[in-house]
């Protein structure tokens, strides 16, 4: 069973070349054949748009466009120009791809439903000019007397179309798995499920989504430029906003995100028309029907729902636990030891929301190779400062540097390359990945091999695949989640997300960890742990800092203290001098006078720390 | 001279529909953080069944009442059945696709039952063109972006002296909070539909006399409202009326200019751009995240 599951993609292929192989004598008539080319064609475009929509999580409402600019392309060229088909094709994927980053442009700073808006004024315009520029497309008349297609300069016949298209459409399959199974699909999952966290690993957001949209652009316009010398004629009203849908569906309905979802949702809705016809006047009627039904019952598609299902029938894979390596952490991922000095380093940072001042002219210097403490009363802007100096938010005035290195305009993608790695307050993990992946995915930035060893599988590229699952494997033992390996990350209780989080920033290599609340929700015996975990870290030279309101731990651990109070820095210090500062006894508990009043009640407006006595 | 007038106001028509979609869609969203993506359909609800009423000899005020009753019904199943199993989901996707499914059902419903061919509504507003500078525009599109202007500052001052809408600004700026404060979020959602789905009918209504009702009428008036929401900024509704206006003129100009398929390609090109440069829109409230 599991030996047929792993190698699922593998035997899909063997048996998906057979019946291509078979499939002109089985059809029987031409007729048939071209209904099969055609339903190949829109599984390479379904393929296409899972890269997209399955694994980075965008949605786009306009691939019409993009198969439509594959198409015209090919179309003129063919006509006009008289370049032979293979030329064609290539120019077509060309075309599309530039059109796929000029799409994916706008995603840098629009999400969402705002992206949805953009591709469908995509697809309209594409449409639209295609209808408007009569001397190029001949308008609604469109373009017909497509020449024949040649392959080396012999002309193909419908079978050996028919052979090409089922080649072209096994290897968008095989090049799908492998970018899936890869550092690049691992780092697009990652975007789709948190961007600040994939970002904080050394992932460019930008550069993943580019990536998506131009597989997807140049597998659509593939697309695009088989089916015009299929069908010999276009014109603007096959690429409408409902063809967008229904690309769309084809993906949806076979399963997001999983590799032969695309395949039988483009495989089944080709059927589609056919299916439809019995039901005369009502086909539409029924296709929105069939949609929302896909929406409502099978959420997860086809494929999707089917690998649920077998995953509750079957055994995990248990974890490995006779490679107990017990190796330091500087066995796993090297981490270099740096001099002492200054790791970190903000000075004089402001950072205003609107007319609030959340940070005012912070000092902070955090030496190398210590451990920092960072407190401060609810609201004190001790997250804010974390963010301002790990480049989600950017500070309104002052500077940030790292190693002397002035990173005051560095994104947090940069800032991860350069060795600073963080947690988040309220965890942000890849709840839809393993364990083991999300640590994996912390390897992003330190792999050697491309994009294009990846989708070869070339042995360089298997190779650093292998080591970092290894690496990922050692790093869950050093934290302790070996036994969870396989899950879930969402399925984790809250007490070893944290630590997941911790095992991912080590994955990074850091030189500079920043843990935000890393004791919040844990039960005493984990804040043990915990101490044990951050000591250990400190040992091996990673510099750490601890924004903590838990503070036994942090007065325990920290060799040096900062606190913050209404976005200043109100003492500094050890944790003697910063117990003994009446600034801070004020901050937390009110002035002596107040205390008079109110010895003993500690409910006075601003939370008190525990143990802070 | 006559020519650029008639197109401003011939535009300023057009584009008090988007706006009045626009608006629409703003208090969907403001709500429920979705939208109605077949709102265009609840348009195409109200002026289509106020013909059908009209039909069966009631008289043109009752026709009307009920169209917008049906197409508020129409509103609220649709957040209920389509919108709100999906509203928890991080992704878009969900609600998108089941909203759009359910307008191609009552597209094609309506072009069954109602007949695949455009209808006029009679309004005594597009009997006789009122010369304006010399160009001739009927009262019907001058009165739909005063109608848009009209609702909006309604609304505004709904949303400030009401206890309800108090109470849907909350929800709009945070709906935990909103909760915990007892304020019933889910029955804000719906009320909001309620009146975002009343409000769609009338717009489908005010419009008919000029463009007349069909079953497929709403599809393009409802990407067209939704991108023009987005683009004033659909947290904003002044934002989202000044854009739909902006929109229809701008759109009447390459119409006349050049042709109706490079209305298209301009506007959705527009639309693009402002989408770079402001990605909130151009009056939108941009969100911190929090981390």
């Amino acid at each position: 069973m599991s030996w047929v599951a792993r190698h699922l993609n593998g035997l899909f292929v063997a048996v998906a070349a057979v019946l291509i192989l078979a499939m002109p004598d089985i059809a029987g008539n031409e007729y048939a054949l071209r209904f099969y080319t055609l339903m190949l064609i829109y599984m390479i475009l379904a393929l296409g748009l899972n890269v997209l929509v399955g694994f980075t999580g965008l949605v786009s409402l306009g691939q019409a466009g993009l198969y439509a600019i594959g198409a015209y392309t090919a179309a003129i060229l063919a006509t006009r120009v008289g370049i032979g088909f293979v030329p064609c094709l290539v120019l077509g994927m060309v075309f599309a791809g530039v059109f796929g980053v000029l799409l994916a442009y706008p995603t840098v700073r629009v999400r969402g439903v705002y992206l949805a808006v953009v591709t469908i004024a995509f697809g309209i315009i594409v449409e639209n000019i295609a209808i408007e520029w009569d001397s190029l497309t001949g308008s609604w008349v469109g373009i017909s007397n497509v020449p024949k297609p040649t392959l080396l300069g012999l002309p193909m016949n419908h079978k050996v179309y028919f052979y090409f298209v089922g080649l072209s459409a096994l290897i968008a399959f095989a090049v799908n798995v492998n970018i899936m199974n890869s550092r690049y699909g691992r780092a697009m999952l990652g975007t789709s499920q948190s961007e600040i966290a994939a970002s904080s690993l050394g992932i460019s957001v930008t550069a993943m989504r580019t990536l998506a949209f131009v597989l997807s652009a140049v597998t659509a316009g593939a697309a695009g430029v088989l089916y015009v010398f299929l069908n010999k004629y276009i014109s603007p009203d096959i690429f409408s906003f409902s063809d967008s849908i229904r690309f769309l569906l084809m993906v949806i309905l076979g399963g997001a995100g999983t590799t032969l979802g695309p395949v039988v949702g483009a495989g089944l809705l080709s059927y589609l028309p056919e299916l439809l016809q019995q039901f005369g006047e009502w086909q539409r009627f029924v296709y929105g029907a069939l949609l929302a039904a896909v929406m409502f019952f099978l959420p997860r598609g086809i494929v999707g729902s089917a690998t649920d299902l077998l995953q509750r029938f079957t055994s995990r894979p248990a974890p490995n636990r006779t490679a107990s390596s017990g190796k330091s952490i500087g066995e796993i991922v090297g981490v270099e030891t740096v001099g002492a000095g200054n790791c970190l380093e903000a000075r004089n940072i402001s950072l205003h929301f609107g007319g609030l001042a959340a940070l005012n002219k912070v000092d902070a210097n955090i030496g190398s190779g210590k451990i920092h403490g960072l407190i401060g009363p609810n609201g004190a802007g001790k997250s804010t400062l974390l963010n301002a100096v790990s480049g989600i938010y950017r500070v309104s005035s002052g500077r940030n540097y790292f190693f002397g290195e002035d990173i005051t305009k560095m994104k947090s993608h940069q800032l991860a390359r350069r060795g600073l790695a963080r947690t988040f307050q309220n965890t942000e993990m890849f709840g839809e990945m393993t364990v083991l992946e999300n640590v994996w995915t912390g390897f992003y930035s330190d792999y050697r091999t491309g994009l294009l060893s990846a989708i070869l599988r070339l042995p360089a590229y298997r190779n650093e695949e292998e080591k970092f699952r290894k690496s990922a494997l050692d790093l869950l033992e050093f934290v302790g989640l070996s036994d969870s390996a396989f899950e879930k990350a969402k399925n984790l209780p809250f007490g070893f997300q944290r630590r997941l989080e911790i095992a991912r920033a080590l994955a990074t290599k850091p030189k500079l960890i920043l843990l935000d609340e890393p004791a919040a929700g844990l039960t005493q015996s984990e804040i043990d742990d915990l101490r044990d975990l951050i000591i250990r870290l400190s040992e091996h030279g990673i510099t750490i800092v601890v924004v903590e309101h838990h503070i036994e731990l942090v007065m325990a651990i920290s060799s040096h203290i900062t606190v913050l109070d209404y976005g200043e820095v109100i003492a500094e210090g050890s944790a003697a001098d910063v117990q003994a500062d009446p600034k801070v006894i004020e901050a937390y508990f009110g002035s002596p006078e107040m205390l008079e009043h109110v010895a003993g009640d500690k409910n006075s407006g601003r939370s008190a720390p525990e143990g802070a006595s | 001279m006559s020519e650029v007038v008639q197109y401003f106001l011939a535009g300023l028509g057009i584009g008090g529909i988007y706006a009045l979609v626009a608006i629409g869609f703003h208090i969907m969203w403001s709500s429920a953080k979705a939208v109605n993506f077949a709102h265009g359909d609840t348009l195409m609800l109200g002026a289509v069944l106020t013909i059908v009423f009209l039909d069966f000899g009631l008289p043109i005020a009752i026709a009307i009442a009920l169209a917008i009753l049906v197409g508020m019904l129409f509103g609220v199943v649709l957040e209920r059945v389509a919108i709100r199993p999906f509203a928890t989901q991080a992704r878009s996707i969900g609600w998108m696709l089941t909203t759009i499914a359910i307008g191609i059902m009552l597209e094609s419903y309506t072009t069954i039952s109602f007949g695949a061919f455009a209808r006029p509504l009679p309004s005594p507003l597009v009997e006789n063109p009122v010369i304006i500078l010399g160009a001739g525009i009927y009262p019907q599109e001058l009165l739909i972006p005063i109608a848009a202007i009209a609702i909006v500052a309604v609304l505004h001052v709904f949303q400030r002296r009401t206890q309800l809408g108090r109470a849907m600004r909350a929800v709009a700026y945070n709906r935990e909070a909103a909760g915990i404060v007892g304020i019933n979020v889910t029955g804000i959602a719906m009320i909001s539909f309620a009146m975002a789905s009343a409000l769609g009918g009338l717009s489908g209504i005010l419009v008919a006399p000029v463009i007349q009702a069909s079953a497929t009428m709403g599809l393009l008036l409802g990407i067209k409202g939704f991108a023009v929401a987005i683009i004033g900024g659909i947290t904003s509704a002044p934002g989202v009326v000044i854009a739909g206006l902006l929109y229809g003129v701008i759109e009447k100009f390459v119409d006349g200019y050049i042709s109706t398929a490079a209305r298209e390609a301009v506007g959705f090109s527009i639309v693009i751009l402002v989408l770079m440069i402001w990605p909130q829109g151009l009056f939108g409230r941009k969100e911190i995240v929090k981390v």
